[in-house]
């Protein structure tokens, strides 16, 4: 072999190692960025300036450009450094002027005629300057490895401009792409973890007030994962409880249940929160999981920020901008357990850049409650196995006026079957009907401008129906519109300070057979943040918001404030202290205030329990302390996050015992049935102390490697002592999850995560089997459960094709509610191909 | 790889039909097998009404055959069974019933016309029927006694559900009177007490009608059917257990009480703390007498049912229930005064029909209980208590606070 065979083998292999082999992208760049960027300041500008072009060919940033200008420049290259400062310029960066002025200093020390990319390797005798700004003078070994090193630097950058104007679908230039990955996310950092939820502006992590996760796109398309909630498994303190295939619960730092209502999961900003129930109706959701780039998990109260519901944190689920991604994918899936699916997407534009997508996804439930032909129940739906059938579409649409003006819409609609787990002594209900969703975003300078309209209307009831009893369907229709107008704008007042002011307005419109007839409820609210960074070092966040509802002060309007001050202190760069004190409350939901609903006592045909809504429910509230430090070692790909809390906790909504009415009171006309008592939504008199500690690791071990892992402790205290605390027995002890992710130079890539969560005692209730009329709390203990999820998959032609096999649930099969399913082993296949 | 790809496909492909599983999580639903008993009430009456269906374990036959209670009720609305028809309209009229999670067994369907508006089933001044009620049951076409239902279970447990139940409802019975409520006084006087001692003395009160009407309570006329047992006809009363006193219609039971308690329910009995008429599986448990010859008999371990002897005096009733002739009555004779006389004898009547006597009289309270012949009943105490009535929306009616009390308070 020559030595140019040999040279050309070793680039090409570098060029597939540097272009196939990245675990999350994001993660494998900043830490060869973070390298060149302690290699400049050691002087060894030649191996930076490799490093800084590695990450560039990893995921394309502008600063990078200007970097390696620098470091061209620091090395006596005037050519390169000239050259890599107009690739910068082209990118119209926010400090234009101060390079332009650098560039008419190196100019005039360019030789008259400039190669456009490459020159030879200039060789300058070395002065005694301790900083020399030319490189010394070099043998032929050296001369030969600067040769070496211009063509990978030519090949790396060639490819990373083919990467990204793949990534524009072609419809930009090779200069617009380097703009592409907009630097106003990252503020000047490259590659640096960003958080928009945390502050309602895009901040790194590290600047973030809450304890904060976020879950990349990459990582989440690594998994293989058909389903939210088993992604959010991995966030430190999240308590994913799965009932069935389609019909999860989410909490965060304890106190979750079925149909939880203390996490607001919002999609771009919109929430998911079903205002009816409280519960975040995952599978309504209309956008695929292919379609999200990112997805925020705050750890802790947001209140302050997001108003009502954002209790127990918040999840923001961030979709890919329009025109950004691939122009085309589409993905097909197939497995066991009648799991069948299937998405295209598609994304592009010039002027007006848009997303569209279509998706299909079916499965069957992992167990059924009863079997068929049982002389005792019926199946009340016509496919009893089924748990999901969702046939979605969404489109979203941007148009910018010029650089200050502009416009996004969006809509989806879903229609659906899926099934939700009741409250009380309700079970596994069905759900069948369309969801749906307007929304458009104005934004005009320092000022945006919001509005969205959710929608769901929907047949519902118990999955099984009691033969001789009473069926409990329903209908409902529920309609949401809220407008909301942000100002943001930053200034100079002793330090720097980052100002976000906001109102807004939100309609709810009910009509559900649940409660009674049409219900209306008309909220607002104002909020306020200043993030003012005092010193370089410490930034201090002071947030407040009022919510007007309706029925807050004792059934009569009234106002809600949600405080937060948060200190950020970042001694070294890469390190930062944090601590928070908070407050957040939870509304009550229209069941909580409404509902009136005579539910059929098992076993007594002419009997049921009358469950009502009270109108007079104070808020649940929370009051948190956090401390939190999160750190990096970039040059390692290492990086860690703690946080410790104490949450009090008080005026938790619940169902009352249940409570005999007077004689008079006790035939129900409606239901034609006698009322055994009555159980109404009350504040539990007991308040909670939440204890806990969370650490997350993240390692990007080596190229193609990452590796996750994070531990959870809590625990959950009543202060009065209560002999039954619900609240204390139903949150696990320990949390923790750990996980892979590795592509290979073969085009293999594995992928696997572990979770496992301890022992719980769930306290339900049930009516007493010697007396069905008496209704009993029992304790159902749950023990400790494993989830291992996996993924193997093969590319092929260029990346282009994707076939992949999922298995979900592979531990044993384990039940994450006492009343849920035994979730089993989903194993799929998946072919995804980008044309 | 194609090949490891290939297998994987085609496991997946052959598992993706599978229907999922049955799995019962905790749900004691999901994990009991139960059936179900199916039936049309069929009304030839002109009342009009919702029906209330009841059902009883065959082995605890409601009164006046036993002192069962029903397992569970199932209603019929009034206006699914009989429409907008006119009143004088007396049928028949047929609408379904059905009782959900029937366990495998032998059972009794009673059912009645509520025909004042008045039935509560959760209290039990208000779960009985009243004058003007219709009642019916599911009869025996031939033997036109109460039909056995038989809940049968396959050999894999399962059982199967009983369809086509006929329970008929005919004017024939309706409910002459209203129940027979009442208050006691010491024998020979009108004052209503609300306690009395039982000591070693047999005591001797009188049982007095006592209408309530108001609110939910329509006892307007109460009154005690009274009447020797003559179940053979030969005119003169029986004398079923030989204890020389002649059997008669309405029975009186003296049972103790629960001890007063926290969590327990003031108007419980003992050992019978869920009030589901069945003696609890853990309680009190007494030494016995033997009868013959008046030795100890240990404690069983068993909850006992504890009545006290107690009985209708005979004698001043005599002349009111024999005709001219000496005979019994063939008709019940309506009554506003019921002596009667409670000894301090303790009896275990688990075994109904062969009480044991008590070493004793335990001591505690002991709450008074008539039977009509009609199978209608009243005890005092009840909720028309004070304490308990104003909670439950109910009259306060201070006289059925009463109780015999044996010991200290």
């Amino acid at each position: 072999m020559t030595n140019t065979s040999s040279a050309r083998l070793a680039a090409g292999l570098l060029l597939v190692w540097a272009t196939t082999t990245l675990a999350d992208p994001r993660v494998e760049a900043r830490r060869h960025f973070k390298t060149g960027m302690f290699l400049i300041n050691e002087g060894r500008y030649d191996e930076a300036i490799s490093e800084l072009l590695e990450a560039y060919s990893i995921k394309p940033h502008p600063n990078v450009l200007f970097n390696v200008a620098r470091a061209h420049e620091a090395a006596g290259r005037a050519v390169e450094a000239v050259n890599f400062y107009r690739r910068y310029l082209d990118t119209n960066p926010p400090d234009a002027d101060k390079v332009r002025e650098t560039l008419n200093k190196l100019e005039p020390l360019l030789p008259k005629k400039v190669e456009p990319v490459v020159e030879p390797v200039k060789v300058v005798e070395p002065k005694n300057d301790p900083k020399p700004k030319v490189s010394p003078a070099v043998d032929d070994a050296t001369l030969a490895k600067m040769a070496a090193l211009t063509e990978r630097l030519e090949k790396a950058v060639a490819q990373a401009e083919r990467r990204a104007e793949a990534d524009s679908e072609g419809l930009q230039t090779p200069k617009e792409a380097a703009a592409a990955p907009a630097p106003t996310d990252d503020f000047g950092v490259p590659y640096e973890e960003t958080v928009v939820a945390a502050a309602r502006r895009s901040q790194s992590s590290l600047e973030a007030p809450n304890a904060t996760t976020v879950i990349t796109g990459d990582e989440i398309r690594a998994s293989g994962l058909t389903s939210i909630p088993e992604i959010l498994r991995r966030v430190p303190g999240a308590e994913v409880m799965a009932m069935g295939f389609s019909s999860s619960n989410l909490s965060i730092r304890g106190f979750n249940q079925r149909i939880n209502n203390k996490v607001l999961v919002l999609v771009d900003g919109r929430p998911e929160y079903q205002d009816f129930l409280g519960v975040t109706l995952w599978p309504v959701l209309p956008v695929g999981i292919e379609e999200i780039e990112r997805i925020e998990v705050i750890r802790g109260p947001a209140g302050a920020l997001y108003g009502a519901n954002a209790m127990l944190g918040v999840v923001n689920i961030i979709t890919r901008a329009p025109g950004t991604g691939p122009r085309a994918e589409a993905t097909g899936l197939f497995g066991n357990g009648n799991l069948a699916g299937g998405s295209f997407v598609a994304s592009g534009g010039e002027t007006l850049k848009y997303r569209a997508s279509v998706g299909y996804l079916q499965a069957d439930k992992f167990t059924r409650d009863y079997e068929e032909g049982r002389p005792d129940v019926e199946s009340a739906v016509a496919e009893p196995n089924l748990a999901l059938r969702s046939a979605r579409a969404n489109l979203t649409a941007f148009y910018a006026f010029n650089k200050t003006f502009s416009l996004a819409a969006s809509g989806g609609v879903n229609r659906l079957f899926t099934e939700v787990y009741g409250i009380g002594l309700l079970r596994n209900f069905f759900l069948d009907g369309v969801g749906g969703y307007a929304k458009a975003d104005f934004t005009g300078g320092p000022i945006k401008a919001r509005f969205f309209w959710n929608h769901l209307n929907a047949t519902a009831g118990p999955q099984y129906n009691v033969l001789g009893q009473r069926s409990l369907q329903t209908t409902l229709d529920s309609n949401v519109f809220d407008a909301e107008v942000l100002f943001q704008q930053g200034f100079d007042l002793a330090g720097r300070h980052q100002l976000a002011v906001g109102v807004s307005g939100r309609l709810k419109r009910l009509d559900w057979g649940y409660t009674s007839g049409l219900t209306e409820e008309l909220h607002a609210a104002a909020f306020f943040q200043d993030e003012w960074r005092v010193i370089p070092s410490l930034t201090i966040v002071g947030s407040f918001r009022i919510d007007r509802h309706p029925l807050i002060d004792k059934g009569k309007p009234g106002v809600v404030p949600s405080p937060r001050l948060s200190l950020v202190f970042s001694p070294f760069e890469g390190h930062a202290f944090r601590g928070m004190v908070s407050s957040a409350f939870r509304q009550p939901t229209f069941l909580e205030s409404y509902v009136n609903l005579p539910i059929p006592t098992p076993g007594v045909s002419g009997a049921s329990v009358l469950t009502q809504g009270n109108r007079e429910l104070k808020p649940e509230s929370l009051l948190s302390f956090e401390l939190g430090y999160r750190g990096e070692a970039a040059r390692l790909g290492l990086s860690w996050d703690f946080a410790g809390y104490i949450n009090f906790v008080n005026n938790l909504m619940v169902l009352s015992a249940v409570a005999p009415l007077t004689a008079d009171a006790a035939f129900d006309a409606r239901s034609q049935t006698y009322l055994l008592g009555r159980s109404t939504f009350v504040n539990d008199p007991g308040n909670y102390r939440a204890i806990g500690g969370e650490l997350g690791l993240t390692w990007n071990a080596t190229r193609g490697l990452d590796l996750r892992a994070s531990a959870a402790v809590q625990t959950i205290q009543s202060v009065e002592n209560a002999a039954v605390c619900g609240a204390c027995t139903q949150a696990p002890a320990l949390k923790l999850n750990g996980g892979v992710i590795y592509r290979s130079p073969v085009n293999l890539d594995v992928s696997a995560d572990l979770s496992y969560v301890t022992s719980t005692v769930w306290v339900e209730r049930e009516p007493s089997p010697s007396d069905p009329t008496q209704i009993l709390n029992v304790r159902n203990a749950l023990p400790g459960f494993a989830v291992v999820n996996a993924r193997i998959a093969y590319r092929f032609l260029d990346d282009k094709v994707t076939f992949a096999v999922v298995g979900q649930q592979l531990a044993a099969a384990h039940q994450e509610h006492p009343f849920g399913n035994n979730i089993n082993r989903r194993v799929f296949a998946q072919l995804s191909v980008q044309p | 790889m194609t090949r490891f790809c290939f297998s994987l496909v085609l496991i997946v492909v052959l598992s993706s039909c599978e229907p999922p599983p049955v799995f019962p999580g905790a749900d004691r639903r999901q994990n009991s097998r139960p059936a179900r008993i199916e039936g049309e009430v069929v009304v030839s009456s002109t009342a009009r009404g919702n029906v209330v269906v009841l059902l009883f374990d065959a082995a605890r036959p409601p009164p006046p055959t036993g002192t069962g209670r029903p397992l569970t009720f199932a209603l019929v609305p009034r206006l699914r069974l009989f429409g907008d028809v006119g009143d004088f309209d007396t049928g028949p009229f047929v609408a379904p019933f059905a009782f959900s999670f029937v366990n495998p067994g032998q059972y009794q369907v009673r059912a009645f016309i509520d025909a004042n508006d008045d039935f509560v089933p959760w209290y039990g001044v208000t779960n009985e029927v009243n004058s003007g009620d219709v009642g019916g049951a599911a009869i025996d076409s031939i033997s036109r006694l109460p039909l056995t239902i038989i809940v049968p279970a396959q050999e894999d447990g399962t059982p199967t559900p009983v369809l086509d139940v006929p329970v008929s409802i005919a004017d024939t019975a309706r409910v002459p009177v209203d129940r027979p409520v009442f208050e006691v006084a010491m024998a020979g006087t009108n004052v209503p007490l609300t306690e009395v001692m039982l000591a070693g003395a047999p005591l001797a009160l009188d049982l007095r009608v006592k209408p309530v009407t108001d609110g939910v309570m329509r006892q307007a006329q109460p009154i005690f059917l009274a009447r020797f047992v003559d179940d053979n006809g030969d005119g003169m009363p029986d004398d079923a257990n030989g204890d020389g006193v002649p059997d008669m219609w309405p029975r009186v039971v003296v049972r103790k009480m629960a001890n007063e308690a926290v969590g327990v329910n003031p108007l419980a009995d003992e050992n019978d703390l869920d009030r589901n008429g069945v003696i609890d599986e853990t309680g009190a448990d007494y030494d016995h007498v033997n009868p013959m010859g008046g030795a100890t008999i240990p404690a069983d371990g068993t909850p006992d049912l504890v009545v006290l002897a107690a009985g209708i005096n005979p004698t001043e009733l005599a002349p009111q229930l024999l005709d001219a002739m000496g005979r019994v009555k063939t008709t019940p004779t309506p009554i506003t005064r019921l002596p009667i006389v409670i000894r301090p004898t303790a009896l275990d009547a688990t075994d109904s029909r062969r009480p044991v006597p008590i070493k004793g009289v335990p001591e505690g309270r002991y709450a008074i209980t008539v039977i009509q012949q009609t199978g209608q009943t009243w005890r005092v105490p009840n909720e028309l208590q004070d304490g308990l009535a104003t909670r439950f929306g109910l009259p306060v009616v201070p006289s059925q606070t009463f109780v015999v009390r044996v010991g200290p308070r």
